[in-house]
């Protein structure tokens, strides 16, 4: 058996694991009820419109027509990264909690494959929710308003949302590995991003208040989020060239700084793991 | 050692912080041995076996398993090694037949081996009623035994457990002492760590005895009594005891001193001899008779206890 064929079988047993979790499938049943909650509000919207309710700029069916945006971007902003913090952060450190680790370990496998199986099985589990909240989206959009514009850009935007969320599962797999505590692992994730969206807040009031002082917007790049919120939305800009186009607000992001910072913060967060992985004991059950 | 070491631990250090948990620890063990390792709780029995099993790293020393060191080498060294370990948690979230499956892949066995072995091992262990249910319904008993059917998942040539019975009914640990006795006939290396010093002394050929992160004993279990024998004794119980016959005793010159307590006669010797048949002549000399005559022998127990004194 080669160190690929090991890897996969770690992988399965990671799903196996994740979708064990009932923290994980409330999440993902919640993300899915919210989003068909959101269709449905927006459709009674549109069909039942207030009196005198115009849409400034695009006509209502523009806006109808590239719905899909809104069911493939809107689980981004919250659940997405929660649900991969939520599958990473249990990922090692479950192990050492509950003391399967040391049946794991003591099996004809490397640290590195082990740990590589476990990141590639949870990212995989992650690319599978992304893709069910995407198709669900794109098929609530076409479903009730109609013909969608620009849908065949899906698979590209869904690619890059699972590399954007790249940066928070690797950040709770960091921890997950570091604390081998996975409620700490989670909370320390969950504020990190609570944390950078409230500095990002500042730093954007800051930048309004100081009559455009671009300092602050420079800072708040470097910040998780940024990168990890606007990506999507940068480079759904770049490909919908429609001049309505509604919800892409952001047109000429910086696509490679944010794409690097995901990088950045992604592969650092893999060496630090691994890193402790092999340097360390492997700890004995823990609760 | 008559046989080619297949487990060798040499000069094993481990520090937990500033705890020295070992200190220069070393043995080896023979293919086709049965080693008994003992010591009390806190001893270092655990840290050893998890040292062995690469997955704590040593402070000094080195282990070879087959001649691969298994921190350096997992998936040579640990390939034909079966592990159980000590009140094990098993993933709840498999059924039991689902995680020998799963054991059975990082091992590479293919997919009809693996349907055969794990009907076979569930037999084994007695849960062949149970193999479809999720372990989370499991008795700590039986997660034990899944836990010895993972271990032997593999058909390992090398089995390492740590405390194996402990948890399990008398029947199962009988039937357990019993699987090991036929493993290591099949010429299966068996490595137990264990408490039950009765159940060490019915199976194993070989004890190493750790005390305080020290080894104060290794070798054959033949041997451990020998060594930690202070002294032979010899209990004779007679019809009658009378002075003329303890003044006579006590005069011979492999004796020590001799004690009576109503009609027992309690012989201490100088020499680690088996005297039964010159002490019955001298109490035939004096008209005694005998109605048992014993050489009391230490048990493992008995040595274990004084082999720890010694490592204090």
């Amino acid at each position: 058996m080669n160190a690929f064929q090991r890897i996969a079988i770690i992988v399965g047993y990671e799903w196996r694991r994740a979708i064990a979790k009932k923290k994980f499938l409330v999440l993902l049943i919640l993300a899915l009820a919210l989003q068909v909650g959101l269709f449905a509000l927006f459709y009674y919207f549109f069909t039942n419109p207030p009196p005198g309710f115009t849409v400034i700029g695009p006509s209502l069916e523009e806006v109808k027509a590239m719905m899909w945006l809104v069911g493939v971007l809107g689980p981004q902003s919250l659940f997405i990264p929660l649900i991969a913090i939520v599958i990473a952060g249990g990922s090692m450190s479950e192990e050492y909690e509950r003391g399967t680790a040391d049946i794991l370990l003591s099996k004809p496998i490397t640290k590195i494959e082990y740990m590589t199986g476990k990141f590639l099985g949870g990212l995989s589990l992650l690319g599978f929710v992304i893709a069910l909240t995407t198709t669900l989206g794109a098929t609530l959009a076409y479903g009730l308003f109609g013909p969608q514009e620009s849908i065949q850009f899906v698979p590209v935007i869904y690619l890059v949302l699972l590399y954007a969320n790249m940066l928070f599962f690797s950040m709770a797999f960091m921890f997950s590995e570091v604390f081998r505590r996975t409620t700490l692992s989670i909370l320390a994730a969950i504020g990190i991003l609570v944390a950078s969206l409230f500095i990002d807040g500042i730093l954007s009031t800051m930048y309004f208040i100081s009559g455009g002082e671009q300092l602050y917007l420079e800072v708040s790049k470097w910040l998780p989020n940024w990168s990890v919120s606007n990506l999507p939305s940068f480079v759904a800009s770049e490909l919908i060239t429609a001049p309505e186009s509604p919800f892409v607000s952001m047109p000429g992001g910086d696509i490679q700084l944010a794409a690097a910072i995901i990088a950045v913060y992604t592969i650092t967060s893999i060496l630090i793991a691994a890193l402790k992985l092999v340097k360390s004991d492997v700890t004995k059950r823990t609760s | 050692m008559a046989s080619q070491p297949i487990i060798t631990v040499s000069s094993l250090t481990k520090y937990y912080g500033d705890f020295k948990a070992l200190d220069s620890v070393s043995f080896a063990v023979g293919k086709g041995w049965v080693y008994g390792y003992l010591g009390p709780n806190g001893a270092g029995k655990t840290t050893t076996i998890r040292t062995m099993l690469g997955l704590l790293k040593p402070d000094q020393g080195e282990i070879q398993i087959a001649s691969i060191n298994p921190a350096k080498d997992p998936v040579q060294a640990l390939q034909s090694l079966g592990y159980a370990s000590e009140l094990p948690t098993l993933q709840t979230f498999f059924t039991g037949e689902q995680l020998l499956d799963f054991m059975g892949k990082m091992f590479g066995l293919a997919t009809q081996a693996r349907k055969e072995k794990i009907k076979q091992l569930l037999d084994l262990v007695g849960l062949e009623e149970w193999g479809d249910k999720k372990i989370g319904k499991y008795s700590k008993g039986m997660v034990q035994r899944l836990s010895l059917a993972l271990a032997l998942v593999n058909d390992p040539m090398v089995l390492i457990m740590d405390e194996p019975t402990i948890g399990m009914d008398p029947e199962a640990t009988a039937h357990f002492r019993n699987l090991f006795t036929t493993l290591s006939k099949q010429g299966k290396t068996i490595f137990i760590s264990s408490h039950l010093l009765d159940e060490v002394q019915r199976i194993c050929t070989h004890v190493g005895m750790i005390n305080r992160g020290r080894m104060v004993f290794d070798g054959p279990i033949t041997q451990v009594l020998e060594t930690f024998t202070q002294q032979w004794v010899i209990e004779a119980e007679l019809k009658k005891v009378t002075k003329t016959m303890i003044s006579a005793l006590k005069k011979l010159d492999y004796v020590q001193d001799v004690k009576s307590e109503e009609n027992k006669l309690r012989i201490e010797l100088k020499e680690k001899k088996d005297l039964r048949g010159e002490i019955s002549s001298e109490i035939f000399k004096h008209k005694g008779v005998l109605l048992s005559l014993n050489l009391h022998q230490i048990t493992l127990e008995d040595a274990y206890l004084r082999a720890l004194k010694g490592g204090q």
